[in-house]
């Protein structure tokens, strides 16, 4: 079943720049879509634009029933609550503990004066735990957040995306600031709660050897634009080239 | 506009309207500085010193003839080298190799500066024969035998006047803080730039925060203590004024350093903006708020003490009181406390930030 579809989606940046351009594409449930592109090809946008934490400019962004795009204020913030976000620089809540951090996943189903006063349920902290479990560290919850390591606070960060209960997980280059190892440890984690709990996941991602391991398709941007759309496989030289441009040598990681 | 004194390159006949500009601007600086030049120099030079009045008159045909002279010099050196204002604007290329202070522009900007510093001692009567002269060494021997030789009598009295300076002091910091800590919020740039309503909010507290810190603690205890009447009430609302504007200052300028990522993740889960303020932002916030805040106190006090001079009540209005009846050896306790109030609360206030680093 189609989960979300993008429609001649256009983004311009109040400077002017254009980042994305006629952006067509659609997500099944389940898939595990990567992006690639270079550095400034658009991929940051894209994932932007589709929880809206970016205005489109023109074009759709269809989640389930709903045209994310023309939503606001309430509707939108729950409709974005059913996505979760991962990102490059972890974002976690500096000087707060682990398990603090994964309860912000449930903002937006606890009342406002709750949450102010850190008053979460016995549900929601046994949730938080557990999901805390699932990325390995139920016993980091009471550490503070900024003491971790780079992989740690990302699977932190995983932990507190997953709160939400999202249907879809938005990962902005999750691994870009961590090292090779560190990098497959995250990314079996995205893989495995794209398996195991289901959850769709878009990730955009700089290199290619990564690409092939967990991608169940890719796309291609460049200068805004979709170049490739397909199985992860038939990448080959040529594609590389138009993607990368001539002098790219194919980055590779182990 | 750059205004460098220090410009490797002229803004060059790449730029002809930029050019063009700046040469208006800059012969504008030099007939103002010319203008001032010749104004000084008759008033104070002439009339002051040469002429030796006592009493001299001010015509407002004065400024006006010393712009004609200053227009007409600073046009006839806007042809040369010689100009302050091309040098700031850039439109003087300076040689490297040649030693700064051989420039002509720059040796004459030395000069205005000397004039100002000589027009400065002139106005401010500074006078070595009067700093020792026997009367003035024997007025200054008796106010510091009197210093010295303070009256314990009014200790308690001083003592319970510093109370209330500091508790004053305490009360407008902490009343201020909840105010400051909401209106921050709004006075930060970044929190508000998004729509143009929440841009117009941004920008008329920021003015009116800014007008209220650029008037005087001491000018607003002024205006409290007619309306609330002199005493500790009206101090306290001068320092609670100001202090809420110049927290709302500090607290903004901290916000708008903040990292975006926490506030962005935080409106990825789809929060509401209160949570959003509430997780993203205030953690990063709270540690230099308080350091801002102890600081704030300290700085709190020692206005008060000041505050107290105009009637704005504790420590400050006694030391006014005996300042009056020149009873120097009451005013010698006063000052003894109240430096050990200041030295205390600096102190307390140092370690205290120094913990929160
Ligand atoms: N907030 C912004 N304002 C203006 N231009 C931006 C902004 N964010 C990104 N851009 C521009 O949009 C283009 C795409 O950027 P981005 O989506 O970050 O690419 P990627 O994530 O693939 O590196 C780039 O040219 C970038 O400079
Ligand atoms: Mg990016």
């Amino acid at each position: 079943m189609t989960l979300l579809r993008s429609e001649h989606l256009c983004k311009t940046y109040p400077n002017g720049t254009q980042a994305l351009n006629q952006i067509n594409f659609s997500v099944e449930e389940g898939e595990f879509l990567v992006v690639i592109g270079l550095s400034g090809s658009g991929k940051s946008t894209l994932l932007r634009c589709i929880n809206q934490l970016h205005p489109v400019s023109s074009g759709a962004i269809h989640f389930e029933q709903q045209r994310l795009d023309q939503l606001q204020g309430r509707a939108l913030r729950q409709q974005r609550s059913r996505i979760g976000m991962i990102f490059q620089q972890f974002n976690l809540i500096p000087r707060k503990s682990v398990l603090t951090n994964v309860l912000a996943g449930a903002l937006a189903s606890t009342p406002i004066w709750k949450s102010l006063l850190g008053l979460y349920s016995k549900e929601q902290r046994e949730q938080a735990l557990a999901y805390l479990r699932i990325v390995g560290l139920e016993h980091k919850a009471y550490v503070r957040a900024d003491n971790l390591s780079g992989g740690q606070q990302q699977r932190v960060a995983i932990a507190r995306a997953l709160m939400q209960n999202p249907k879809i997980l938005l990962a902005d280059e999750p691994v870009a600031s961590l090292d090779p190892s560190t990098s497959h440890s995250v990314m079996k984690y995205l893989q495995k709660i794209n398996r195991e709990l289901g959850v769709t996941v878009i990730c955009n991602l700089h290199f290619l050897s990564l690409v092939r391991t967990y991608a169940s398709r890719v796309l291609a941007l460049k200068d805004g634009k979709i170049v490739y759309q397909g199985a992860p496989e038939d990448i080959d030289e040529q594609w590389f080239t138009t993607i990368y441009g001539e002098e790219a040598v194919e980055v590779s990681i182990n | 506009m750059e205004n460098t004194m220090i410009t490797k390159q002229p803004l060059a006949e790449a730029m002809p309207v930029k050019r063009y500009q700046a040469s208006i601007k800059a012969w504008c600086m030099d007939v103002l500085l010319w203008s001032y030049s010749f104004l000084v120099l008759y008033k104070l030079g002439y009339q002051s010193w040469w002429l030796d009045l006592r009493h001299v008159d001010f015509f407002w045909s004065e400024p006006l003839y010393s712009l004609l002279v200053g227009g007409l010099v600073a046009s006839v050196l806007s042809y040369t080298k010689a100009s302050v204002g091309k040098a700031c604007y850039g439109l003087i290329a300076f040689d490297e190799g040649r030693s700064l202070f051989r420039t002509a522009s720059v040796r004459l900007g030395l000069l205005f500066l000397l004039l100002t510093f000589i027009a400065g001692l002139q106005i401010s009567q500074v006078s070595m024969r009067e700093f020792f002269s026997d009367s003035g060494l024997a007025g200054a021997q008796r106010i510091f035998t009197a210093l010295l030789n303070p009256n314990f009598a009014i200790f308690e009295d001083a003592l319970f006047a510093a109370v209330e300076t500091v508790y004053m002091a305490f009360i407008a910091t902490a009343l201020a803080i909840p105010v400051a800590f909401v209106l921050a919020f709004f006075a930060a740039r970044n929190l508000m730039k998004n729509s143009a309503l929440s841009f117009a909010i941004y920008a008329v507290l920021r003015f009116l925060m800014n007008l209220t810190r650029s008037i005087e603690p001491l000018v607003w205890a002024i205006i409290f203590s007619v309306w609330v009447g002199i005493g500790p009430f009206s101090g306290m609302l001068a320092l609670f004024l100001h202090s809420v504007a110049s927290l709302t200052k500090l607290y903004s300028e901290q916000i708008e350093a903040i990292q975006d990522g926490p506030v962005e993740a935080m409106t990825a889960t789809g929060a509401h903006p209160i949570q959003v303020i509430w997780y993203g932002v205030v953690p990063q916030v709270v540690l230099p708020y308080l350091s801002y805040t102890i600081y704030r106190w300290d700085i709190n006090v020692r206005m008060a003490t000041v505050i107290g001079l105009v009637g704005g009540g504790g420590i400050g209005t006694m030391l006014m009181q005996y300042q009056g009846l020149a009873r120097w050896n009451d005013v010698g306790m006063l000052v003894i406390v109240i430096a050990a109030i200041v030295w205390l609360m600096d102190y307390a206030s140092a370690k205290i930030r120094a913990h929160l680093k």
